[in-house]
C-alpha cells in the first residue's frame, strides 16, 4: 500500500482573502486560483465555505474539509477503493481520484501524488572534528535566503476515538506507528513515506474534532527560524515555538492562521524503517519539546552604558 | 484609569489589540460597535497559553459577527464572550472593564 502522505489540504472558509495572504507571506505559491503549493508541488486549497465542490463540513469549528493523500501508483489506488469500498462509499472521480471518509468522519480523498522530487541543497553546517559543511569563503547567514517551505510534511487531527481511528489507517492504509503519547495519540507514517509522522492525532472530546496543525517541512533550522521571524516581523501571531521536538527531532515553530488551525514550520525530523521499536511515554510539558524559546526584539551589543561614551 | 487607546482609532465593526506586554502581544481585544466597545482579554479558554488573532488587530471571523479563536477556530460572541462553537464550547473569554472618556478607551478603576 503505497501511500506517501498528505498531498492536499482542501479548507472552506469565510475569510478567504485573510487565507491567501497568510498563505503567501507563509512561503507558499499560488499556482490557480486559491491552491498554494511548495516547492514539491504539495499544497493547500482555498475555497468558500459555501462552495458547492467542496464535501460538506463536519458540525464543528473546524474549517478542513478534505484531506488529499498522496499515493505512488495506481495498483495502490485500485487497493485503496477496492477495500474500503466494502463498508463505504467511494467515489472515482474522472481524474481516477477517489474520494469517501475515514472512520472519525474525516473527509478523506487518494490521487496519484501530486508531488515532483526536489533536488536540493541540505542546511549545511561546519562542526568541529567532521569535514566542513560549506566550502571556505561560503557564508551561511542568507539574509535574503527564500526560505520557501519544501513540502507538506504532516497533520494532526483532533479525535474522538484515537484508537479507532489509528486503527483505521494501520488496518485499511497499511500505516505504522513510530512513536505513542498514552492516552493522546500515535503518530503515523505510511509505508511509502520514511518520515517519523505524517499523521498524529490527540484525543478529544466529539464536539473538538478537526485539525489541530498542518506543517510543512523547511530546508533546516536555519531556514525555519528565518521563515519564522519573517512571519513574526509581519505581525503573525506565534504560537509555540521556535523549539524543538522529542518524539521526531524535528524542530518546530508554529503559528496562528485565519484557516481556524495552527501552522507549523518544521526542519530536520528523524527517519525509521521497519527496525524501528515504537516508544510510549505519557504526554507531558517534558515530552512535547526537548527545548523551547521565544521571539524577542532584535538587540546588539556595544561599548559603555549609554549616555557614559 | 489606563488609556488604551482613542475610540477613532477602532473603526467601527472592527476591532484591535491594545495593553501590549514586553514582546508586544496585545494582551486586551477590543471590539467597537458604534459607541460601545467590547474588551476582552486576549486568551482562549482552550489553552493557557493561546492568544486570538492570527496577526495584530486580527481577532473577527470573515463577516465580522464573532471573535474567532486562530488556534483552532472557535467563535466567541462579541457581546457577552460565549464560546458558541469550537474547542471551548460554552465557556467564556474573561471580560476586561473598560470606559469611554472624552473619546479615549480607558481600563476602568
Ligand atoms: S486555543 Fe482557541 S480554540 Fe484552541
Ligand atoms: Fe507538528
Amino acid at each position: 500500500m503505497r501511500i506517501i502522505g498528505p498531498d492536499e489540504l482542501v479548507f472552506g472558509v469565510d475569510n478567504i482573502l485573510d487565507c491567501q495572504a497568510f498563505l503567501a507571506d507563509y512561503g507558499l505559491t499560488e499556482n490557480g486560483p486559491g491552491c498554494f503549493e511548495a516547492l514539491d508541488r504539495t499544497a493547500i486549497v482555498l475555497r468558500d465555505k459555501d462552495d458547492p465542490s467542496l464535501p460538506p463540513p463536519l458540525a464543528t469549528a473546524t474549517r478542513l474539509r478534505e484531506t488529499v493523500w498522496g499515493v505512488e501508483d495506481q495498483a495502490t489506488l485500485d487497493a485503496i477503493a477496492a477495500d474500503l469500498s466494502r463498508d463505504r462509499d467511494v467515489v472515482v472521480e474522472p481524474t481516477g481520484r477517489l474520494r469517501t471518509v475515514d472512520d472519525a468522519g474525516f473527509r478523506i480523498a487518494f490521487q496519484i501524488t501530486r508531488r515532483v522530487k526536489l533536488d536540493l541543497p541540505p542546511e549545511r553546517i561546519n562542526s568541529p572534528g567532521a569535514a566542513p559543511g560549506r566550502a571556505a569563503n561560503e557564508i551561511g547567514a542568507d539574509e535574503d535566503a527564500a526560505a520557501r517551505p519544501r513540502t507538506l510534511s504532516h497533520i494532526v487531527y483532533f479525535v474522538p476515538d484515537m484508537d479507532r481511528m489509528a486503527n483505521f489507517y494501520i488496518d485499511r492504509l497499511g500505516f505504522v506507528i513510530t512513536d505513542k503519547f498514552t492516552n493522546t495519540g500515535p503518530f503515523l507514517r505510511p509505508q511509502a513515506n520514511d518520515d517519523h509522522h505524517v499523521l498524529f492525532m490527540i484525543q478529544t472530546p466529539d464536539y473538538m474534532q478537526g485539525l489541530e496543525h498542518l506543517a510543512f517541512h523547511m530546508q533546516g533550522p536555519t531556514e525555519l527560524m528565518l521563515a519564522g521571524s519573517r512571519m513574526v516581523k509581519k505581525g503573525y501571531e506565534s504560537f509555540w515555538g521556535p523549539g524543538r521536538h522529542k518524539f521526531g527531532s524535528n524542530w518546530f515553530w508554529y503559528f496562528n492562521s485565519p484557516m481556524g488551525a495552527h501552522v507549523e514550520f518544521d526542519a530536520d525530523m528523524d527517519k525509521h524503517d521497519g527496525d524501528w521499536t515504537m516508544r510510549e511515554v505519557p504526554m507531558s510539558k517534558e515530552a512535547a519539546q526537548l527545548f523551547l524559546f521565544e521571539n524577542v526584539a532584535k538587540w546588539a551589543p556595544g561599548g559603555p552604558p549609554p549616555g557614559k561614551g | 484609569m489606563t488609556p488604551l487607546c482613542r475610540l477613532d482609532d477602532i473603526p467601527d465593526g472592527s476591532a484591535v489589540g491594545a495593553l501590549p506586554d514586553a514582546r508586544g502581544r496585545d494582551a486586551v481585544v477590543l471590539v467597537r460597535r458604534g459607541d460601545r466597545v467590547f474588551a476582552w482579554v486576549n486568551n482562549c479558554p482552550h489553552y493557557d497559553r493561546a492568544p486570538l488573532g492570527w496577526r495584530k488587530d486580527a481577532f473577527l471571523n470573515g463577516d465580522g459577527t464573532r471573535i474567532l479563536c486562530a488556534a483552532h477556530g472557535a467563535l466567541f460572541r462579541i457581546e457577552d464572550g460565549i464560546c458558541e462553537i469550537g474547542p471551548c464550547l460554552g465557556q467564556g473569554l474573561t471580560p476586561v472593564s473598560v470606559i469611554i472618556s472624552e473619546g479615549t478607551v480607558c481600563l476602568a478603576g
